[in-house]
């Protein structure tokens, strides 16, 4: 039966292949031609992108410091037997922790090429994961069982430390990561520069009543544990006798408009808005806040750690300085200007092209980690074994990473929040600048106050921000 | 229970997001009515214009214009050859069948755009147009003309796209193709420049609602390819047949999902808005034959 | 085109059972031997990374195979087969948490609550014809999504929802006590499994699969014969529920934590997709979609390719199976093969035939 296309294409009427085959090339050639990022790294590392962020400008002209410093023998490349780490960090949309393995990477990469750990070259491998609980158990028994690591350095993840902490501990394995979940910290086997979502909003909620807010909004992404971030921020609130509203939102967000106005609302104009997202996600609301008109109607707004980047500084604009408070876990670079920040800095500049935050807390957190674990590993007399790195790993003390308010301890403890003083930054003509120094997290948190005890600190830290 | 005060910005950002939902969702019946296809690629080819957009703008530092322009011709281009390629190709299917079609391009353009435009945690993108800077006031909100632009530009199609469809010979020959393509054929329309016609505009359509939507929304592939679903909820009320309810289903969609948010008890579910309000549509009205069908629906 | 006649034949074959053919004994023996490489080879083979994807292979074939049948015998695109599965992961865990009954019966239940609401959820979606009714099947899905990202899933906590957000350490959802190893419950899920695949395989060869057949071909000419076709578009619904959830309660075993994120809208379309690609009209085109779905994933992402190149095949292979391969690869594939075979064997003939030609021409 004939059908009508034989028909069309008889009578010579529209339109033919050629036309529609020129129509996919002239796409194809669109597409080619403008997709950002022309290469394309393997899965473990993010493609390099050069968003307004990364501007060299941040790297202070007096720094003397070469990236060579990070290794012993500066020039030298590592020849020796490679000693095998391994990372795994969420990497899904909405929510993505490449940054913090890729800056560890190029530290790793940078001591490679100066002189290595005692000699060996150390081969890192990052695993990336979609929070899918099989795929993440699957990926550290890989990582053990095929591609022999001995540690585990950089771990970032919303559910990993979750799922694989009971495995960990059966292999022996004492991780150094940057936490996200509970057990990150409440469990022996992994301990962490940061100070994850929990108390790092107890550190914003802490600078916000510090300003004498009459109320709290407290708003973050509905990812798994909510409610045991939200535990810090409100039993700090509740000591302060501030009320405190809790609120979550789905990520992505769509509808950032309803959710600024929602927040500021709720807050009041004497009030202030903490928030708990990653930093695309907060920026949608701080700007969605002020296309509304908004910013100002509120005391002051907060957040927590990952809005610590000038990505997020120079998006968000100049009417934001002084009026959002960023919860630092670690040394502002912008206001530091000390040997380990500008080697730090130097180290970006020349292997860190992956990291696509930029500077910032998320490769601050990378390259501390790398830190610790080269400096674990260095220590090392006999052989490189999963033994004897992660008897390293868990003997490091008192180090002085010179990114941290403290001295960093892995310590033997049940509960390991090492990191437990922060500092505040706020934005300031496109940089994030120190706005106050280094402040104890309340032990009003029950599980910082555990802490304290198990390390045998002060159980409330001085200048403690009291009732 | 909060008060009228407390409703009241949340009345106008509804409004905002109804003309979000209603650009989509009137791309997508206009889509329907022309060649009888759900395209469910509409956000994912907008988000890839928008993308383009963007690289434009920020890698080349081409003009804004210019990039918009590549963002809507590359939309339509997309769609033009989809439908030249699989449209004959499915011709003969149900319409379920030629919907679920449209779910592979979706596929492919959304792979596409996240192996071009990887998403990193530390750094996002964004659209911005210049209207977003010239604001005024409804009572103690801010509105932004892009927002005003993207609900206005719903209806101006809405209507537009209506008359065209009604009144011309063109777009009667389109609901002729979309009803009956073979008797369409046989009846002497050119079925396939028609059908080109009708690609090409819906795919303009869709590369301007992905300019606004990148602005309004977010600058991001896995957000506007399945905003497309949200809108579908306000096209689906409207049985896929009437522009006109699109708009206006699209607009109650958006202010009931903003109106639900001062709610404590039900604002975590606020999201589930267009879904329940089209499900229960569609169930309330499938007791009589409630689409246009075209023969190949029996 | 079936005549009427021979539709209600059909239709009133009852209980009989088709005598095997040569096709189906050689498909009864490649489906005992794949069963004896995954029981006995596999666990031993493969390393602990893979078994785990394997398990996730065994428990998207029995939701591919629910798909299958819905797509495949009665039509119906269901566009929010992961949010079935999420229910049945939930009851199971809620169940699991909440009382220490044997496992077999947390399936059984998982999977009976999955199928009562399907049943009740798809009864009235009935009256819609074909693209609505997969539109709805995506609106109900989203909504679910949406709910379940706010009462999360059960992790051990009190109360109806069983989610206690302020945990410090979530306990893992169990396992059955005789398989608590990761290659011992892929065995498990490989068996959970092959019971699925039988209790389909029985559905087909009796009443319910031939009035589905007969509904496929003309769905009219069903009604005129006297099949209700509602009651056996409702019993499909219910068999491809039950099985997602006996599916949903592996998988909460198999991972043990649940979280939201995992059931996402874009998974009911992937998962359409592979079905598609896979074959939606046996049940060995299950197993090819759960591989695609879980097993080529985990291949390329220790290869270091990116997920994305597998989304962008999974659209093409969508494009391609409805305008050139419905019935997928695993009925394209031998017939491509036996296209080839027949290619070879014509060239091998003309070759014989021209060869004592040649020789005589010395």
């Amino acid at each position: 039966m004939r059908t009508i296309d034989h028909l069309a294409r008889r009578r010579g009427a529209f339109a033919h292949r050629p036309s529609a085959l020129a129509a996919i090339a002239l796409a194809a050639i669109a597409i080619a031609g403008c997709g950002s990022s022309a290469h394309h790294k393997s899965a473990a590392a993010s493609t390099s992108h050069s968003t307004t962020a990364t501007t060299p400008a941040t790297t202070t002209s007096s720094s003397t410091v070469s990236a060579s410093q990070c290794g012993p023998k500066p020039g030298v490349k590592a020849t020796g037997s490679p000693i095998a780490l391994g990372a795994i960090v969420t990497n899904q949309p909405g929510t993505s922790f490449t940054d913090i393995a890729n800056m560890a990477k190029a530290y790793f990469t940078c001591v490679n090429d100066n002189g290595g750990v005692n000699g060996h070259p150390i081969k890192y491998y990052i695993e990336t994961e979609q929070t899918n609980p099989a795929q993440i158990a699957g990926e550290a028994k890989q990582l053990v069982q095929s591609d022999h690591v001995l540690g585990l350095v950089g771990n970032t993840s919303i559910i990993e430390c979750s799922v694989d902490h009971k495995y960990l501990a059966s292999i022996g394995f004492y991780a150094i990561a940057s936490g996200i979940a509970p057990e990150c910290y409440s469990t022996p086997n992994y301990a962490d520069v940061n100070m994850g979502p929990r108390y790092s909003s107890d550190g914003a909620v802490q600078y916000a009543i510090s300003q004498h807010v009459s109320k709290i909004v407290f708003d973050q992404s509905n990812v798994p544990g909510t409610g045991y971030i939200a535990g810090g921020p409100d039993a700090i609130a509740k000591a302060a006798h501030v009320p405190i509203v809790n609120l979550t939102e789905n990520v992505p967000i769509s509808d950032a408009n309803s959710v600024a106005i929602k927040e500021v609302d709720d807050a009041g104009p004497n009030g202030a808005v903490v928030l708990n997202f990653t930093p695309p996600e907060a920026l949608v609301i701080l700007q969605a806040a002020q296309k509304l008109g908004l910013e100002d109607r509120v005391k002051l707004w907060a957040c927590s750690t990952p809005c610590n980047t000038d990505f997020l500084a120079k998006s968000l604009g100049p009417k934001w300085n002084g009026k959002l408070f960023v919860n630092a876990e670690l040394m502002p670079p912008d206001s530091s200007n000390t040997p380990t920040m500008n080697l730090y800095k130097a180290i970006f500049k020349q292997y860190g092209s992956a990291v696509s935050g930029g500077i910032g807390s998320f490769s601050q957190m990378g390259f501390t980690e790398a830190e610790i674990a080269v400096h674990a590993l260095e220590s090392i007399k006999g052989p490189y074994t999963v033994k004897s790195v992660n008897a390293a790993f868990r003997a490091v003390r008192n180090f002085n990473t010179g990114m941290l308010c403290q001295l960093w301890t892995y310590g033997d403890y049940p509960v390991h929040i090492a990191n437990n003083e922060d500092y505040t930054v706020t934005p300031h003509n496109g940089r994030m600048v120190l706005a106050k120094g280094c402040t104890p997290i309340s032990s009003v948190d029950p599980q910082v106050a555990a802490y304290r005890k198990a390390a045998g600190m002060a159980p409330l830290a001085p200048g403690q921000p009291t009732g | 229970m909060p008060s009228w005060q407390d409703f009241q910005p949340f009345i106008v950002s509804g409004l905002a997001l109804g003309g979000v939902y209603a650009l989509s969702g009137v791309g997508i019946v206009v889509l329907y009515r022309a060649t009888g296809v759900v395209y469910l690629a509409f956000g994912a080819v907008g988000a890839m214009g928008a993308l383009i957009a963007w690289s434009l703008i920020n890698h080349a530092h081409a003009p804004q214009w210019l990039a918009w322009i590549v963002c809507i011709l590359f939309g339509a281009l997309v769609t033009l050859a989809y439908g030249t390629v699989f449209g004959p190709a499915l011709a003969k299917r149900p319409p379920l069948v030629k919907a679920v079609a449209t779910l592979g391009l979706m596929l492919v353009l959304f792979g596409a755009m996240d192996l071009l435009w990887t998403t990193s945690g530390g750094a996002s993108r964004a659209l911005t147009l210049p209207t977003d800077n010239d604001t005024f006031m409804i009572g103690q909100v801010q509105v932004n003309y892009t927002q005003v632009i993207a609900l206005a530009l719903g209806i101006v199609i809405a209507a537009a796209t209506g008359a065209f469809l009604r009144y011309t010979g063109l777009g009667t020959a389109m609901r002729a193709v979309a009803n009956d393509r073979e008797i369409a054929g046989t009846l002497g329309v050119p079925v396939r420049r028609v059908e080109a016609v009708a690609w090409f505009g819906c795919g303009v359509l869709a590369g301007a609602a992905g300019l606004l939507l990148a602005d309004l929304v977010a600058l991001d592939a896995t957000t506007l390819t399945f905003l497309v679903i949200s809108s579908l909820a306000a096209a689906l009320i409207a049985r896929l047949r009437s522009i006109a309810w699109t708009v206006v289903a699209a607009l109650v969609v958006g202010l009931v999902h903003d109106l639900l948010t001062p709610i404590q008890s039900l604002t975590n579910y606020r999201d589930m808005t267009p879904f329940v309000l089209a499900a229960l549509a569609l169930l309330a009205l499938s007791g009589r034959q409630v689409m246009s069908l075209s023969r190949e629906e029996a | 085109m079936a005549s009427l006649s021979g539709v209600a034949e059909r239709a009133r074959g009852g209980l009989r059972l088709r005598r095997p053919t040569g096709a189906s004994v050689r498909h009864g023996i490649a489906t005992v031997l794949a069963l004896a490489v995954a029981l006995a080879v596999l666990p031993q083979v493969l390393s602990l990374y893979y078994i785990d994807a394997m398990m996730q292979v065994a428990v998207y074939a029995i939701v591919a195979l629910g798909l299958g049948v819905l797509v495949g015998r009665v039509g119906l695109y269901s566009l929010g087969q992961a949010a079935v599965l999420a229910i049945g992961a939930w009851v199971a865990a809620r169940i699991l948490f909440a009382s220490s009954l044997p496992f077999p019966i947390v399936l059984l239940a998982a999977g009976a609550v999955t199928m009562v609401l399907g049943t009740l959820v798809g009864a009235p979606a009935l009256r819609m014809r074909g693209l609505y009714l997969a539109l709805i099947t995506l609106m109900l899905a989203g909504a679910i999504t949406v709910v379940l990202a706010t009462t999360n899933f059960p992790n051990g906590g009190h109360g109806f929802l069983g989610y206690n957000g302020s945990l410090l350490h979530i306990p893992p959802i169990r396992r059955p006590a005789i398989a608590t190893s990761d290659p011992a419950y892929f065995r498990y899920a490989v068996v959970v499994a092959a019971l699925m695949f039988l209790l389909v395989l029985v559905h087909l060869r009796t009443r319910p699969g031939r009035a589905w057949a007969a509904i496929r071909q003309s769905e009219p000419a069903a009604l005129a014969a006297g099949i209700n076709v509602t009651l056996y578009k409702l019993w499909a619904f219910a068999l491809a529920s039950f099985i997602t959830g006996v599916a949903g309660g592996v998988l909460a075993g198999a991972v043990h934590y649940l979280y939201s994120i995992d059931f996402q809208t874009q998974d009911s379309i992937t998962l359409l997709a592979v079905v598609l690609m896979g074959g939606a009209y046996s049940a060995w085109g299950a197993i090819v979609a759960a591989l695609l779905l879980e097993l080529l994933p985990a291949i390329l992402h220790n290869a270091g390719v990116s997920a994305d190149w597998l989304t962008i095949l999974f659209g093409v292979g969508v494009l391609g199976a409805l305008t050139t391969a419905p019935a997928g690869i695993v009925d394209q594939f031998p017939k491509d093969m036996a296209r080839l075979g027949r290619l070879l064997t014509r060239l091998a003939r003309q070759l014989g035939r021209r060869r004592p030609a040649l020789e005589r021409g010395r």
